[in-house]
């Protein structure tokens, strides 16, 4: 009995100690080697060709008139007037990721270029070095969940929307939901709020899609099975955003700002 | 106390996780991108269609490690594939990659790419990090992952704006695989099919 207790516990240890091993041998760079979370990939994928069709359609040729008719001044001009209205959302995520300063500065660009900026049309706010960012509720529980940023829950594929998964999908329904903009006209009234709404992600899907074209004819064009290429795509691009957003605040980033300090004295 | 632990802690923090930041200008790593995207360039603004294919896959050829990406694209699924499938799938690649390149490369506006930081890590690659500036927008990232297999530095990866070039290729083709009874051949055929068109 006891004997077998110790047996027992001695084929613990060389487990733990294969396991430490292995984890120094594989070491701690090659994270998110393991497959995106899709438990939905049937009805994702449906959702996807209807989203394909609908794109070939209707929303890939009208941005590609837009990219090809419209000057470049004026896109540059929508594109800055659609930025401006996510300020709002950037700041009160920047609020809730602890960067009191960054949501400060993100206001302060609000403010000039929504005066100064014409309604937003010139981003006045960059040329005299407010540095623009941009931040999601998707991007904020990122930040805070204690898992790899690869990890966002299970993918999924929103209609027309298009790649997202649960951290995501979440995230983009608070952010409609506290966007300031949005509460203002439907307090107006219901018809002002939805050509409201209707007029703005009309105009950021096309504006969107114009500066995506190249990228996503790319992927489709050297991809053997462009679903699975696009969500690994999208996964990657999330979690490097979120990480870098996380090394910030990380110990080396401390590190740096010592150096930083002490080089200065 | 406290404090002391917390320093300590930190220092070790900085020597695990800021594994050596090197200057980049003189880090072979930095100058093997260097010269590759020098050369590059060069192509682009001397050829044109089918020469410029064969000048980008002889770049390809001569500094990425082609068959490691191969293998780590095709990752476990390598295993159980031939000699003679390996030699066909890495040819249909190479030939995909290098078109998909010069295609790539057909939009070039006299964009600049600049090494901005070097990073060893432990298992050996160097993580080199850079940035394509355009005449107009957002600077790009582009990081490479640079390793020794024996054979000199080579590419092993590329990542653009965090989407890593080899692990999009894994969950695409594995996907693919996946989906056609779990064989590779099919995948072969496929990558075969699409070089000659």
């Amino acid at each position: 009995m006891v004997e077998g207790f110790f047996k027992s516990m001695a084929s613990l240890r060389h487990a733990a100690l294969a396991l430490a091993a292995a984890v120094a041998l594989t070491g701690c760079g090659d994270t998110g080697a393991n497959e995106t979370w899709d438990p939905l990939e049937a009805p994702n994928r449906f959702v996807f060709s209807i989203n394909r069709a609908v794109d070939t359609i209707a929303v890939r040729p009208v941005a590609v008139l837009y990219r090809d008719w419209m000057p470049a001044g004026g896109q540059r001009g929508l594109h800055n007037v659609l930025e401006n209205l996510g300020e709002p959302v950037t700041a009160i995520n920047e609020v809730v990721q602890g960067a009191p300063s960054r949501a400060a500065t993100t206001m302060g660009r609000f403010l000039i270029n929504s005066t100064i900026g014409v309604a937003g049309l010139f981003d006045v706010a960059s040329a005299i070095g407010l540095a623009k960012t941009r931040e999601g509720m998707g991007d904020t529980i990122g930040y805070y969940a204690g898992v790899e940023p690869e990890n966002g829950g299970f993918y999924m594929i929103l209609p027309v929307i298009g790649p997202s998964n649960a951290r995501d999908g979440v995230g983009l329904a608070i952010d409609a939901a506290v966007d300031p903009f949005s509460i203002i006209t439907f307090g107006i009234s219901r018809t002002a709020g939805w050509i409201y709404s209707g007029a703005r992600y009309g105009a950021t899907m096309i504006d969107r899609r114009s500066r995506t074209l190249f990228a996503l004819d790319d992927l489709e064009k050297n991809s053997v099975d462009f679903y699975a290429a696009l969500k690994s795509a999208y996964t990657q691009q999330r979690a490097d955003f979120i990480r870098q957003k996380r090394d910030k605040t990380g110990p080396r980033a401390e590190l740096e700002q010592r150096d930083k300090v002490a080089l200065v004295r | 106390m406290l404090l002391a632990s917390r320093r300590a802690f930190l220092c070790l923090a900085a020597a695990t996780a800021v594994a050596r930041p090197a200057h980049a200008a003189d880090d072979p790593a930095a100058q093997l991108i260097e010269k590759v995207a020098a050369e590059v360039i060069q192509l682009i603004k001397t050829t044109t269609g089918a020469q410029r294919e064969a000048g980008i896959r002889d770049v390809l050829v001569r500094y990425f490690d082609l068959p490691y990406m191969g293998r780590a694209a095709l990752a476990t699924h390598w295993q159980a594939t031939s000699p003679d499938q390996r030699e066909r799938f890495l040819k249909a690649v190479v030939s995909a990659e290098a078109r998909a390149y010069s295609e790539r490369f057909g939009q070039y506006g006299g964009q600049t790419l600049n090494v901005t930081r070097v990073t060893q890590r432990p298992n050996g690659v160097s993580v080199v990090d850079s940035k394509l500036t355009q005449s107009d927008g957002q600077p790009i990232n582009i990081q490479w992952e640079v390793r020794d297999s024996g054979q000199g530095l080579r590419i092993t990866d590329v990542k653009i704006e965090g989407v890593s070039m080899v692990m999009t290729r894994r969950s695409d083709f594995n996907s693919y695989i996946s989906n056609h009874g779990g064989k590779v051949e099919p995948l072969i055929d496929e990558l075969e099919a699409r070089a000659k068109r």
